[in-house]
């Protein structure tokens, strides 16, 4: 902000010195005055470029502080984006209670970079009706000598595991992420130290972290167990693709348990990505992501500890010229882990099988506007005489970014 | 609710209405060291192709990249290669990787004043100098005079290129001063006797071009040596395109790789890619 006002400043001045250069013209009295007076010496033709020489040099002077002063703004970067949603879901929940038609806002991030040959400062909140909250707060060095292909990060991150949860919200088509990465990568954050780093085509993401995550509810860790989270992955433009792991543990009691105990926290992951150049009308792009693992997020926040699930989603994306695109998506979330779907009162287990098929239109107005329309039609396995909730959610969702 | 969905539906694809080039016009945008042979190119080609307009716009390779991931241009300039980010704004943007066309090489130049006796510089003593460790011509065989350095905008392909491979990285001496394209950099130079500045070799008018110091040998930035690699600030100027060109936008590019067009490239100064 110091700098800001240096550099208006200094422009300021600079405008105004030149409009003191420009040759003034007097008014009428002021010109009858200098008829009766004695005529003045006139300056010579070399006074007069000796003070034009010694403005231009001021001015080159100014000129030159105010350019560090913007030099050290470019560094600074602010960026950010809303997406107002409209939506209409036929049930609340899988047991046809309620439902709803509604606006909201989803999301309202506002991010601020600052970054310099060897560091970088990012900071990223998100303001929306439910509150205030920090999502980023992250400190970057980047490793000299490596000219920042290698990077050490320290403070609020995203976990560096697969495609989807570390994808910008704003960049990636459907308006969520798919159930299987919601269980196992909830608010995609935690507090922890992540290497990131590439050589030629590989990419290498590792980190330890707390391991609860922002979601969790605690604003410290609660035990002091680490856990180790990273990325092996492999960019070659048209086809990029990586497997995860995570190595931790949860503290907590279970049922039967006397006092908290370590549950182990796992996962394995494998995503791919295809970008296609083949048909006339625009880009497409196949993408996938496949999870499994222990201890995985639920409803509110809860944790199912030592509960094993798996699950995965394929993605196809059509662009349609420049600023149209289709898209649908399966995603399927396996809570039980291959254990047998149940019923309970007519209606399918809370944990049982989830499939969804999510259909997009998506088209930009100009560079910052994006509408996205969605159905999305999940399907819970069906067991007995046990139907299928009538639970469909349509999204109309209009994102600005900036 | 199905009705609800089908009128969301039909009113978002009305809204959709596909802001499509206008056709007949192809718009170029990007690196500045490319304006005035792309310019060249855009007059040979519309003599010869009338119905077609090519639009050509500079304001760096950054610029004509981002307007690429905006949907904004048809073909963005770049002299120096995508970067990765840039590649992940197109790839969410538009499912693509982008197609990277070279057509044609450059030998970036730095420049002296013609009365700078400095005939030839190692790419160290350049790094020196752009970093501010030197800064006075006589540490590098000159006159005791203070060095004045003048740099592009980072917007500029050059500015990377430069900074990538001359400074290994590292950021320009703070007193470098940034001039708005290769134009105004040689301007600065032939008006200002302890300058020195860097661009595209198409733009030496008026100036000294330095050799470039590679142990007992030097080397000028001429076609011979930017084709064999020798010049070690060689690099090639590209095109690049969302999709697979197709329709005018690959009838134009077809004509800037043709012989003709490759003759273009040597009037204007730069090296023909074939």
């Amino acid at each position: 902000m110091r700098n800001l006002l240096v550099a208006l400043f200094t422009l300021t001045t600079s405008a105004a010195l030149a409009q003191s250069a420009e040759p003034q013209t007097p008014a009428p009295s002021e010109a009858q005055s200098t008829e009766a007076a004695p005529a003045a010496a006139e300056p010579t033709i070399e006074e007069r470029i000796a003070m034009d020489e010694g403005k231009v040099a001021a001015l080159e002077e100014q000129n030159t502080t105010a350019q560090s002063d913007l030099s050290a703004l470019k560094k600074l970067k602010i960026s950010g984006y809303i997406q107002s949603r409209y939506q209409y879901q036929e049930s609340l929940d899988d047991y046809g209670n309620g439902g709803f038609s509604r606006f909201t806002v989803r999301r309202g991030r506002l991010k601020a970079t600052y970054t310099t040959d060897l560091a970088q400062a990012m900071l990223q909140i998100d303001a929306s009706p439910a509150g205030v909250v920090l999502k980023d707060a992250e400190a970057t060095l980047f490793i000299p000598g490596t000219k920042q292909t290698w990077s050490l990060t320290a403070g609020q991150t995203k976990w560096p595991f697969g495609y989807e949860a570390p994808q910008s919200s704003g960049d990636r088509e459907f308006p969520e992420r798919s159930r299987v990465i919601r269980a196992f990568l909830p608010s995609e954050r935690d507090r922890g130290v992540k290497l990131n780093g590439r050589y030629d085509f590989l990419r290498l993401n590792i980190g330890v972290f707390d391991g609860n995550g922002t979601d969790s509810g605690t604003v410290q860790d609660n035990d002091k167990d680490k856990d180790v989270i990273g990325r092996v992955g492999f960019d070659l433009k048209w086809i990029s693709g990586g497997v995860s792991g995570w190595y931790g543990d949860s503290l907590g009691k279970l049922a039967n348990d006397e006092f908290r105990t370590a549950y182990k926290r796992t996962r394995i992951g494998a995503d791919l990505q295809v970008y296609l150049d083949v048909l006339p009308i625009g880009g497409t792009a196949l993408k996938g992501e496949f999870i499994a693992g222990k201890t995985f997020g639920g409803a509110n926040n809860a944790t199912n500890l030592n509960a094993a699930a798996h699950g995965y989603w394929l993605l196809l994306v059509q662009n349609l010229g420049l600023s149209d695109a289709v898209a649908v998506r399966f995603d399927s979330f396996d809570p039980r882990n291959g254990a047998a779907n149940v019923a309970a009162n007519g209606v399918p287990g809370a944990n049982n099988t989830v499939n969804t098929v999510g259909l997009l239109v998506q088209h930009y107005f100009g560079e910052n506007l994006k509408v996205s329309a969605v159905y999305e039609i999940p399907m819970t396995a069906k067991v007995d005489d046990a139907k299928d909730p009538k639970d469909n959610l349509f999204t109309l969702q209009m994102q600005a970014r900036f | 609710m199905k009705k609800t969905l089908l009128s969301s539906l039909t009113a978002l694809l009305a809204l959709a209405t596909p802001l499509a080039a206008q056709a007949g016009t192809i718009t170029v945008k990007g690196s500045d060291t490319m304006v005035i042979l792309v310019q060249r190119w855009a007059e040979e080609f519309m003599k010869k192709n009338p119905g077609t307009k090519v639009q050509v716009t500079g304001g760096g390779s950054g610029t004509g990249l981002s307007a690429l991931q905006n949907g904004t241009t048809d073909i963005a300039m770049s002299s120096r290669e995508m970067k990765e980010a840039e590649q992940e704004k197109l790839r969410a943007r538009f499912s693509t990787t982008g197609v990277e066309i070279p057509v044609a090489k450059d030998g970036v130049t730095f420049y002296v004043n013609d009365t700078n006796p400095v005939t030839s510089l190692t790419v160290d003593q350049l790094k020196g100098i752009y970093l501010g460790d030197t800064t006075n011509w006589k540490d590098v065989g000159g006159p005791a005079a203070t060095i004045v350095l003048y740099s592009r905008e980072n917007s500029s392909g050059t500015y990377s290129f430069v900074k990538d491979n001359v400074l290994g990285g590292d950021d320009y001496a703070s007193n470098a001063q940034t001039l708005p394209g290769t134009a105004a950099v040689v301007n600065a130079v032939a008006k200002e006797k302890n300058g020195i500045g860097y661009g595209g070799a198409a733009y030496a008018k008026g100036v000294k071009e330095l050799k470039i110091k590679k142990g007992s040998e030097e080397f000028a930035p001429t076609a011979d040596n930017v084709k064999s690699g020798k010049y070690p600030l060689s690099r090639n100027l590209f095109f690049y395109l969302r999709n697979k060109p197709s329709g005018e936008a690959k009838a134009f590019i077809d004509f800037t790789l043709s012989p003709e067009g490759q003759a273009v490239v040597t009037k204007v100064g730069y090296f023909p890619v074939k």
